[in-house]
């Protein structure tokens, strides 16, 4: 019987373990190497030959990888991409996550090696001794452009993920472009010298560091740390893993219970029957040794049941959930996962089965004859007598608690999964998509000029891009809705005395110390306009919906926004600091409302500050941008185009209909194959869609794990219900011979199911409703997510618990009627 | 292999008859026909105006508890339950009010007043085997249908159960049909039927 009960269920455990181990392969810290790339404990910029070699030379650096920059791709199929042009040495490459993964790298003076983004976008073949030409700027400061052509040597897979594509040239190119001379400061690309350090150790990366400076006499470096070792990204790869971590121990708990639980009530079953084998002379140890043997046999067949079932599962499943991610497959069907599912798996079996077996061996051969799962019943009722209490419901609830353990275990290991479930989908279904995208996107389409996301070349507002026809022909596609436009434009910007005030009695010295944390650059443009007063006023012409949207109530930070005013042209809009949008500050750093601005030699009045909404404020600086501090002005699309007449659209913005999405999107993929591949588009469903992939295995894994709880829950709940009534056929028997009819049996056993679940669901709804509408809220404040107290999954449970608790009983009961009622009255 | 073959047996109202013959000599299952747990695969048994083999299994259970008071030789009590719940169970189970006045006279006369509230469980054989025959005669069935009632218990509380039996069914005037393997207490029924190999003999 035991048998029959138990292998059912042991590919339950084996799989979920699988599961796990799947997804440990991609963490968080490897997707930071990825993006930051390299995965090198720290990197040095801008030394020289030498030092490098001295660095290279300490006992505690592992390795050094070097590298020259010569400057940045600048084809126009390239827009929007990042490719360096350098020359490596292998272990830069590698540690760059860069090595060709065919050929090699370059070594004649012609060789190129790229990824296959870069080939992609050039429209290059993925062969080798393909013609590749790349035309560069070897001073970003002239207009002068270097071309030159290679011949491709070596490629590898390229990582979407990654800011910058690397096109790894060889020394003697590097050479000749740089005339030998490294450059030492940063002001200049070309000649940059950098290398990667690759430590023995990640901790202490930063002592190290400083030690092997001072060790080579080499202090006046500055180093950098990976941010991908940085303590912050430690804690969050933590933070991100620990729920993992969590459902796996929870996971392998519940294993336990219900294999526990099945032993337990096998060998309470078989009570007698050990008795019966002790009175024979069978030993503790035999008895034990029984169990045990019982225990190895499940797992012989069990495991590797459950491995099969669990690979299969893998490899269909584990790749659907894991979703787009880029690159590298992690379903890994290596030996260890497996011989450790087994270790495990059989380790579980092993220690679930130590009590039972305990208590097969202590059985004493009397107790055994007359103990049964149903007789140790053995309590004393305080409430006196309470004539005509033998009611059917009152006898469910007695017989719910003849063995209290094993109803605790299951409702706690039920309310368990269902708590859990609760609290995961309360956490996925808090995330607001809206305001996920709010933040990226305002528009279901955007078009951006190639050189308006350029952080490194800057933005040149001459552009041609978005063309005249271009623009005609979406804005007149069917189902557009609104569109919007956005210009651009700069100027050297003298701040008058109360906007330097303003700015002053913001960024307080506490806050410029924790910016120059982050980011010295910007903190010491700051600082230098905080003396000269001098900064760059970045204008943009607004019309539609980027003005529309950052015109909102939620993102006025000061004034009032009057739409009709502002268009007569007369009025400006500031856009204030990027703080946590809802905050109120007694001062923004910007100018006040009601100042004048003078802009483009005209005298605008500031209407109102608002908040740097990132589509729209969040650009690349000009081309030409002097190296300083920025201001953002908003001017009505009129006034700007009046100022600068020659500037060419810089964002175009589209809302269309549902309906007609696909139309927009396939003409805008056709636009990109046939005229310009290098148009950036952003568009909110694909965003959508991306985030969707990108989050899905996670979300899919925490429903999973609840699930897999849930179901241990229901399969213990399932178990026990069926052992208290097979346990209990005698008895029954007994009672339907004194007069109990088959319906008033059928009632009391759905009763007792149904106290069951009534139990399990009570608990259940008091702790989930706690741990949401607490617990959860807590974790989710903040970020894009707005709370909403759910209980959906209980709900939808409630009927499936409540039919099982029915349902089971009643199958039982029909199976137990296959015996007569004599028949089972004999049975002992 | 039939349990009982060709027989052809009354069964007077009132009085006490005890069934003996050897194991498997089908006793039992002659027991168990009378009293509706098991049906005949052929022939006919009638209790007072009922014929039993034409009932369902529902039907049965409902004449049964009407009908029959039961006392098995292992007591057969409801462990869940406390010794007066059990003695009213089959009276509850038929969904109607017990007769108190009446149970408790059957009560003291089994000696049971004071365990009322204790469960199965912490009671001797004897004192379960008193709760078993309080149950069977709570209902105020007209047979009392005893399979070796005394077959765990001592001598001397076994004269002690047979004898508050047969006071008691001569008390509510009921039919006793018991089976037995002890010839003394088949000298005290009124009459002795003898069955062998499903046949009976005497």
């Amino acid at each position: 019987m035991n048998r029959k009960k138990s292998s059912g269920f042991r590919p339950v455990p084996v799989l979920a373990g699988r599961m796990f181990r799947a997804n440990k392969g991609r963490n968080l810290v490897e997707m930071t190497f990825r993006q930051t790339g390299y995965d090198a404990q720290a990197s040095i910029r801008g030394l020289t030959e030498e030092q490098a070699g001295e660095i290279a030379a300490h006992p505690d650096v592992k390795e050094i990888g070097r590298s020259i920059v010569l400057g940045v791709a600048e084809n126009e199929s390239l827009a929007g991409q990042s490719v360096e042009i350098r020359w490596a040495d292998e272990s830069y490459a590698e540690h760059s996550f860069a090595l060709p993964a065919a050929g090699h790298l370059p070594e004649a003076k012609d060789e190129i090696a790229l990824d296959t983004l870069t080939l992609a976008r050039l429209g290059i073949p993925c062969e080798l001794g393909q013609k590749v030409t790349l035309e560069w700027r070897k001073d970003l400061n002239s207009e002068e452009l270097t071309v030159s052509e290679f011949t491709l040597c070596g490629f590898w897979e390229g990582n979407q993920s990654s800011y910058a594509s690397m096109a790894w040239v060889s020394r003697a190119y590097a050479d000749e472009m740089t005339g030998g001379r490294l450059s030492a400061d940063e002001s200049q690309v070309l000649g940059l010298f950098m290398t990667q350090i690759n430590l023995f150790s990640d901790r202490n990366i930063e002592e190290t560091m400083e030690r092997i400076l001072a060790d080579t006499g080499n202090t006046e470096l500055e180093y950098s740390v990976n941010l991908a070792y940085s303590p912050e990204m430690g804690a969050m790869a933590r933070q991100e893993s620990l729920p993992m971590y969590l459902g796996m121990i929870l996971v392998f708990a519940a294993g336990y219970l219900i294999i526990y639980n099945i032993f337990q009530i096998s060998v309470t079953a078989d009570i007698q029957f050990y008795g019966k084998l002790k009175t024979l002379g069978t030993t503790t140890k035999q008895l034990r040794r029984l169990i045990y043997g019982q225990a190895g046999r499940l797992c012989i067949i069990g495991i590797p049941a459950g491995l099969i079932f669990g690979w299969l599962l893998g490899s269909v499943l584990v790749p659907v959930l894991m979703g787009t991610m880029e690159g590298e497959a992690v379903v890994s069907v290596s030996l260890v996962i497996f011989a450790g599912s087994a270790v495990f798996a059989a380790a579980t079996v092993f220690i679930s089965c130590l009590r039972p077996a305990r208590l097969a061996g202590k059985v004493s051969p009397i107790e055994a004859l007359r103990m049964s799962d149903a007789g140790e019943y053995r309590g004393r009722r305080k409430a006196g007598r309470r004539p005509g209490n033998a009611s059917i419901g009152a006898m469910a609830w007695a017989n719910l608690w003849r063995n209290k353990k094993r109803t605790v275990t299951v409702i706690c290991s039920l309310t368990l999964g269902l708590v859990l479930l609760s609290c995961f989908y309360a956490k996925n279904a808090a995330f607001d998509m809206e305001k996920y995208l709010a933040d990226l996107t305002i528009a279901d389409f955007t078009l951006s000029d190639a050189t308006s996301g350029d952080y490194t070349g800057g933005y040149d507002p001459h552009g041609d891009t978005l063309t005249e026809s271009l623009v005609q022909e979406l804005e007149t596609m069917d189902g557009v809705e609104a569109v919007g436009h956005q210009y651009s434009a700069r100027e050297n910007w003298q701040m008058d005395g109360k906007t330097l005030e303003n700015v002053a009695a913001f960024y307080t010295e506490d806050k410029l110390a924790d910016w120059e944390e982050d980011d010295s650059h910007g903190a010491q443009q700051l600082r230098a306009a905080l003396e000269t007063g001098e900064t760059s006023a970045v204008v943009y012409g607004l019309d539609g919906i980027p003005l529309d949207t950052i015109t909102q109530e939620q993102y006025i930070m000061d004034g009032k926004f009057d739409a009709e005013a502002f268009a007569t042209g007369s009025y400006l809009l500031a856009v204030g600091p990027s703080v946590e949008p809802g905050e109120t500050y007694p001062v923004l750093p910007a100018p006040s409302v009601g100042s004048t601005v003078d802009i483009g030699g005209k005298t605008y009045t500031v209407m109102a500050v608002v908040y740097p909404l990132n589509p729209v404020t969040q650009l690349a600086s000009d081309k030409d941008a002097p190296d300083r501090f920025e201001m953002s002005f908003i001017l009505p699309l009129e006034s700007f185009r009046n100022t600068w007449p020659d500037h060419t659209l810089r964002q175009m913005f589209l809302n269309v209909d549902d309906a007609h999405i696909h139309q927009v999107q396939a003409y805008l993929d056709e636009y990109m194959e046939t005229v310009n591949p290098g148009l950036p588009v952003t568009s909110r469903q694909t965003m959508a869609e991306q985030y969707e992939a990108e989050t899905r295995s996670s979300a899919v894994m925490g429903n999973a794990v609840s699930v897999v709880i849930a179901l241990v829950g229901v399969l213990n709940f399932i178990n026990s219900m069926v052992t208290a009534i097979v346990s209990r056929k005698r008895e029954f028997a007994v009672i339907q011979s004194v007069g109990m009819t088959k319906r008033q049996l059928s009632r009391m056993l759905a009763a007792e199911g149904l106290y069951y679940a009534a139990i399990t669901l009570a608990a259940s709804y008091l702790i989930s409703g706690f741990a949401v509408g607490v617990v959860i809220q807590a974790l989710v404040a903040g970020g894009f997510t707005t709370f909403h107290f759910t209980l959906l999954p209980l709900a939808v449970c409630t009927p499936i618990l409540l039919v099982f608790a029915v349902l089971i009983p009643y199958l039982c009961f029909r199976n137990l009627e296959k015996h007569s009622i004599v028949e089972r009255l004999r049975m002992e | 292999m039939r349990a009982l073959d060709g027989i052809d047996l009354d069964i007077e109202r009132g009085k006490f008859t005890a069934i003996i013959g050897t194991s498997g000599s089908g006793k039992s299952t002659l027991l168990n026909m009378l009293g509706g747990l098991d049906t005949p695969s052929a022939g006919s048994v009638r209790v007072g105006d009922t014929e039993l083999a034409g009932l369902n299994s529902e039907q049965a259970t409902i004449f049964r508890r009407k009908q029959i008071g039961f006392v098995f030789q292992n007591y057969n009590l409801v462990p869940v339950l406390s010794v007066w719940e059990n003695i009213i169970f089959p009276i509850s189970l038929d969904g109607r009010k017990p007769d108190k006045k009446f149970i408790m006279k059957i009560v003291k006369l089994l000696g049971l007043e004071k365990k009322l509230d204790s469960l199965p469980n912490n009671l001797s054989g004897g004192q379960q085997q008193r709760v078993a025959i309080a149950r069977a005669l709570a209902s105020k069935p007209s047979i009392i249908l005893a399979d070796e009632p005394t077959g765990n218990l001592d001598s001397r509380t076994s004269d002690d159960v047979i004898g508050l039996l047969k006071m008691t069914s001569q008390e509510f005037r009921q039919t006793i049909v018991m089976i037995t393997h002890n010839p003394e207490i088949a000298a005290m029924a009124d009459r002795v039927v003898r069955i062998e190999d499903g046949r009976i003999v005497a």
